[in-house]
């Protein structure tokens, strides 16, 4: 048990996902994180830099923080006034950090209060997020121009070429940043990527770029005739063939799909009153052999034929020789030196020359994919380079996701006009030039360019095919369909954002915002590595696995496609299961691989009692309600609790800790050090200690001891069970809906939020107190917000 | 040595789903090399930087006395067959993994100093920045020697799970490559593509001149568009072009190197391997008959190899650990734990032992391929509950071409950098440098 208790301690920094900075004020814990959101509102007198920050710093701070040399190269005397500390977030978010973590002052100085350390960092943050939203927002943001990630370049290229084979399987991982793995910051480029990209451009080339053409109908020559050995000459003049003995004539040569006509030219030197025979042969599927008597000459050779169906492939066309004279006796001539010319002076022989096949005839119509043909088709009647400019230029539009310019199609042409002068064959040459497109800056990037001229700072509304593109990303993971492309074309698209985010929704393309979006947020991406002890949980296996993150995906497709609330995710009253989840849930009468909805059971509900969530912020071979409180803090409010101190002080030995996990934690609790964070945490893990290590109901712990899943949160709000806890946690609508914001307008933006963000962030919570919190209001607000719509010019284009 | 037949992109995939039997590349467990191969007259040198995550549990790793006659620590066991081959060095420190000012987050500082020397920049994406990397030193000098001018490769494919260390970016805690501090190399964890990488598919195959010649002109083009994109970008936009743009310079100068050197001479029989072993030990062999096979072909001389990701959670049931790495690792001085932990130490200078002695059967010269290298092996955390940065696990192991004196245990004055064994570890590689990162000087006592 002392060994529990001691994991338990460090199992915060021990869960190796640990906190994410965020910008955003107020989130020392769950009770304060309330009262700062609503701190504009209710309190008469708000904190002021002069009044409840300056003296701090000046009796703490100062001294090292100032003067002309600080230390750190920070100076926190230069700030005079709120304004100064609100231009300056990032500054104060780490002073916050310091402060609050413990590391400011240094050991070495004197130590201020802790109450008074407590409340400035409440002034810092208070001030720090007053600003006034309804002027014009200081800036919109500038993400970094984003390289396709993994998933975007699979979708992509899926959308670009209707091939759908995840070319993107081998690239290396995706880096994370703000928790997601789009994030225009952190998404490099390496040589090793780009020879992924190379190969990768390759393969979907070698796919995509088919001849649409039918097969001409020609007429031509086998060359390289061979005569079985031992049979017959092939060293005869102007390429004729001779054979005498029993064998063939043959050569191997390449068909299309169709009927073809095989041409021989025979004759043969005849030998008694038999006439030389001989057969005409094509191998392949469907082999097919006819027999002709020769009579032809030299002078005037037998033309013979055969007609026959042909797959496509290289298939053996031959003429048999079918009597040849009996073999020689033993008396050879050429062995005792004498002739007898009793003896037929002729041998029989048969001459060939000129296998040819015609074809094909009635070639099956070429049936392919829509966009392969799509991809090559041109207009009837245009030189090869004007068919390849309009094949390039349709492409180049579509991966550029923009009109291209013609001198971009001419560039990618070079590599046309080089393979055609190295006597390419024109899909070949064609071929070169996507090569090109395929690995283009323009493509792998989603590359968004300031208007020319445009002034450093200056805010401008991003155009609309930039616009299709950020939209598509985020809702497909993909490029802009046909009819986003349109409407941008047309400069429609911000005039009917919200019937086009409908339309996104419905589509299946957004099964990837589920799978991108969802699996990130709720950190499901971590259950494929999660592994629970077998020994302990001998069910746990991959099919499981499986099932459990394809409940939570389903679960929250339906909250999303079924436009409900976001609260819903807290809790409802259905769910997604097969057998295998079922019988896991302990739930009787379904049967089968196949996930159904179910309406749920009162102990089950909303995605932290889904077995999903439970076992990824488990241990192998335990729960953890330190991990899943601060699951809950993480990822349900957005209030991460601060990593714990590297050295945590070793419990001492002669202190028997006994009872439940709950009375171990709580004797552990009274370590100062530790208490002030684990009150935020460990109540709600506990409340969901009826669920074990792999989400399954329990009444009892691993020791035996009954579960008591009670507890009281921060606020001083109490709860019996988790039925209760999920009850409280759903009523904190705003800390919730904000959290939901900020997580999907950082996937959606590709960065992390900053300062200037919050009055974006608090308009569409506004609009979603408005709006019952609904799943569509949340994804367009996103869409409509400044941040999405609007960039900020860096001033160093011309 | 015969070329070795081809086989085509389509039998290996069919062999992937097939055969499921120990996926060791046998042929590629190298032999010794036959008589006639040609001696090599000037050897180059090998180095190779291995990183394992989550320290070690010291009091086990660190020798008692001294010089040529320590006694064997528990956790350096397995290399006692190869300790005339290996130094045990003490008290190098590895200032940069620590707060500095910088708060919690030890991990990503760590793996991202190890062989930078660098303060990571507490980021969680926007603007992330290291420094240059002692590999990436190596290879933006010599590596044009080689096909490849550096490998990197680790064990622990990276998934992309939620946050990383304490508001680090994570590209911090999965490579140890940095060509420049805004440019981390990714690792690859995968032996087929390892095996891609150094050796191409189509390695030998008279159409990879053809297929070269396109990847050329391509390159050339794309190249022209990024510089005109360029033009009209600013910010850091422009950063993430010029990783771009160095990206498509390099693989053009490796064409070009491709046309010049020999062919390359794979042993007999080396078959790719088809894919990632589900066994641990399994992907830490191949991963390791890889890298000599890399070493041995020349292909290149430099690699970086993370046992582990910073951080890691890796379960190591084999030797009795069912908790995750980073987890136990926190052992608050529990005697329970603290076993677990060097059980994992163990284990992990076991696989160093394989790789060894892997090296030490191949002859080279009048030597063995041992002689012509330098591994160092070691972590940028020294005991993991305190995450201290001192006095930190190092070992390196191989002669460096006669220029190391092995088998002995040589500890230097406290707070020595970590980057001080770097440029000495340059002088013998032939590359050498002043200054790197937070390097004082040379290390002393190496010869």
């Amino acid at each position: 048990m002392k060994q529990f208790l001691l994991l338990l301690t460090v199992a915060a920094c021990a869960l190796g996902l640990s906190w994410h900075r965020t910008t955003r004020a107020g989130n020392a814990g769950l009770p304060d994180a309330v009262s700062t959101a609503t701190a504009a509102a209710s309190t008469p007198v708000e904190p002021s830099f002069e009044k409840n920050i300056r003296p701090y710093l000046s009796q703490h701070c100062y001294q090292c923080h100032g003067g002309e040399k600080p230390k750190a190269e920070l100076s926190l005397e230069k700030y005079k006034d709120d304004a100064a500390l609100q231009q300056h977030r990032k500054d104060w978010d780490s002073v916050v950090e310091m402060l609050r973590s413990g590391e400011m002052p240094p050991k070495e100085r004197p130590r201020p209060p802790a109450d008074e350390t407590a409340a400035v960092i409440k002034a810092i943050e208070a001030v720090a997020s007053r600003s006034d939203c309804g002027q014009v927002a200081p800036s919109a943001g500038r993400v970094t121009i984003r390289r396709l990630n993994k998933t975007d370049y699979n979708n992509t290229i899926r959308d670009l070429l209707g091939i759908d084979f995840k070319p993107a399987a081998d690239f290396p991982s995706d880096d994370v940043g703000y928790g997601f793995d789009n994030i225009g910051d952190v998404l490099t480029v390496s040589p090793l990527l780009l020879e992924k990209y190379l190969n990768a451009a390759e393969t979907i080339l070698d796919k995509a770029v088919v001849s649409i053409e039918l097969p001409k109908l020609t007429r031509s020559d086998i060359g390289g005739l061979r005569v079985s050995s031992g049979a017959g000459e092939r060293k005869q003049p102007g390429g004729t063939r001779m054979i005498y003995g029993k064998g063939d004539i043959y050569g191997m040569t390449s068909f299309d799909e169709g009927d073809y006509i095989i041409h021989a030219s025979v004759w043969a030197q005849q030998s008694g009153d038999e006439p030389a025979r001989a057969a005409l042969s094509v191998t392949g599927p469907e082999s097919k052999s006819q027999e002709f008597e020769v009579r032809g000459t030299v002078e005037h050779p037998d033309h013979i034929q055969i007609r026959s169906r042909m797959k496509a492939g290289t298939h053996l066309v031959a003429v048999s020789f079918l009597n040849p004279n009996p073999p020689p006796k033993n008396d050879d001539p050429a062995k005792d030196g004498k002739r007898d010319d009793a003896k037929p002076p002729v041998q029989r022989r048969l001459y060939a020359r000129s296998l040819q096949v015609e074809g094909p005839f009635d070639p099956p119509p070429q049936v392919l994919p829509e966009a392969q043909r799509k991809l090559m088709t041109h207009r009837e009647g245009v030189s090869p380079r004007e068919a390849a400019r309009e094949i390039v230029e349709r492409f180049a539009t579509r991966a550029f996701r923009r009109p291209v310019k013609p001198e971009e199609v001419e560039r990618c042409l070079s590599l046309f006009d080089k393979a055609e002068h190295d006597g390419q064959r024109f899909e070949n040459c064609v071929r070169a030039a996507l090569y090109r497109v395929l690995v283009s800056p323009h493509f792998l990037f989603r590359v968004e360019l300031d208007p020319p001229a445009a002034k450093r700072g200056a805010i401008y509304a991003i155009n609309e095919y930039e616009l299709a593109s950020r939209m598509s990303y985020f809702l497909w993971s993909s490029m802009p369909d046909d009819e986003l492309f349109a409407l941008a074309g047309k400069g429609q698209l911000r005039a009917n954002l919200a019937a086009q985010v409908t339309r996104m929704v419905k589509d299946s393309k957004s099964q990837a915002f589920v799978q991108s979006f969802a699996d990130q947020w709720l950190t499901l991406r971590k259950l494929e590595i999660a592994s629970p002890d077998p020994k302990l949980f001998p069910n746990f296996d991959q099919e499981l696995r499986t099932s459990m993150i394809r409940e939570s995906e389903l679960f929250f497709e339906a909250i999303m496609r079924e436009d409900h609330s976001i609260l819903d995710l807290i809790d409802a009253d259905f769910s997604f299961f097969n057998e295998r989840l079922a019988r896991h849930y302990g739930i009787d009468g379904i049967r089968g691989a196949e996930f159904r909805r179910v309406k749920l059971p009162a102990n089950r509900g909303g995605i932290l009692t889904q077995a999903s969530i439970l076992t990824l912020t488990s241990q192998p071979t335990r729960t953890s309600p330190v991990a899943r409180g601060k699951w809950v803090l993480e990822q349900v409010f957005n209030t991460p609790p601060p990593p714990p101190p590297p050295d945590v002080p070793p419990l001492k030995n002669d202190k028997q800790l006994t009872g439940t996990l709950r009375q171990v934690m709580e004797q552990h609790r009274a370590n100062a050090v530790c208490a002030s964070c684990h009150a935020r945490m460990d109540p709600v893990g506990f409340g969901f200690e009826n669920y074990n290590a792999v989400g399954a109901w329990r009444d009892r712990d691993a020791g035996g001891f009954e579960i008591d899943s009670s507890g009281t949160l921060p606020d001083g709000k109490s709860f019996r069970g988790p039925a209760e806890l999920k009850l409280l946690l759903k009523s904190k609508k705003t800390l919730f809906g904000r959290c939901v914001t900020e997580k999907m307008l950082t996937y959606a933006l590709g960065r992390g939020l900053e300062s200037y963000d919050r009055c974006a962030v608090d308009k569409i919570i506004t609009a979603l107190e408005k709006n019952d919190y609904r799943f569509s209001t949340l994804l367009v607000e996103v869409i409509q917000s400044d941040p999405f719509q609007l960039r900020t010019a860096t001033g160093e284009r011309p | 040595m015969s070329r070795p037949a081809r086989i085509s992109r389509r039998t290996m995939l069919r062999g992937l789903g097939t055969v499921m039997s120990l996926p060791l590349l046998d042929a590629m467990i190298p032999r010794p090399l036959r008589a006639a191969a040609a001696p090599v007259a000037d050897a180059p040198r090998r180095m190779a930087f291995i990183y394992v995550p989550n320290g070690a549990y010291m009091p086990a790793w660190r020798p008692k006395t001294e010089g040529a006659d320590y006694e064997l620590p528990p956790a350096l066991e397995p290399m006692k067959e190869h300790r005339d081959q290996m130094l045990v060095l003490g008290n190098l420190a590895c200032d940069k993994a620590r707060p500095n000012g910088d708060g919690a987050g030890d991990h990503a500082r760590a793996s991202s100093a190890f062989l930078t020397g660098a303060q990571a920049r507490k980021t969680a994406g926007a603007n992330f920045q290291s420094g240059t990397s002692v590999d990436q030193l190596a290879a933006a000098r010599l590596g044009d020697r080689t096909r490849l001018p550096s490998l990197e490769i680790g064990i622990e494919r990276y998934r992309g799970v939620g946050n990383c260390d304490s508001g680090y970016s994570c590209v911090y805690e999965h490579t140890l490559a940095w060509r420049s501090g805004t440019a981390p190399l990714p690792t690859e964890t995968d032996p087929k593509a390892v095996f891609e990488r150094l050796f191409s598919e189509r390695a030998n195959d008279p159409g990879r001149l053809q297929r070269d010649r396109l990847r050329s002109s391509v390159l050339d083009g794309v190249l022209e568009d990024a510089r005109d994109l360029d033009r009209q970008l600013g910010g850091s936009d422009r950063q993430k072009l010029d990783q771009y743009m160095s990206s498509v310079r390099d693989l053009e100068l490796r064409i070009e190197r491709s046309e010049k050197l020999p062919p390359v001479q794979l042993p007999d029989g080396t078959r790719k391997p088809s894919h990632e072993p589900e066994d641990l030990t399994d992907h830490f062999k191949l991963m390791c008959d890889l890298m000599v096979l890399a070493y041995r072909t020349d292909v290149t001389r430099i690699v970086t190899f993370m046992f582990g990701r910073e951080g890691s959670e890796q379960k190591y049931r084999m030797v009795g650990v069912s908790e995750g790495h980073h987890s136990i690792s926190h052992h608050q001085n529990n005697p329970d734990l603290q076993a677990k932990i060097r059980a994992i130490n163990t284990y992990h200078v076991t696989q160093l032992a394989y790789l060894t002695g892997k090296l030490k059967e191949l002859p080279e010269g009048e030597g063995t391929l041992l002689d012509n290298c330098m591994l160092a092996y070691g972590s940028a955390i020294a005991d993991p509950n305190a995450h201290a940065h001192d006095d930190l696990p190092v070992l390196l192991v191989g002669k460096g071409g006669g220029s190391i004196k092995t088998g002995r245990h040589v500890r230097q004055r406290s707070e020595t950098p970590l980057n001080n064994l770097w440029l000495s570890m340059l002088d013998r590689f032939g590359a050498p440098a002043d200054k790197l990162g937070d390097s004082t000087g040379k290390l002393a006592g190496l010869s």
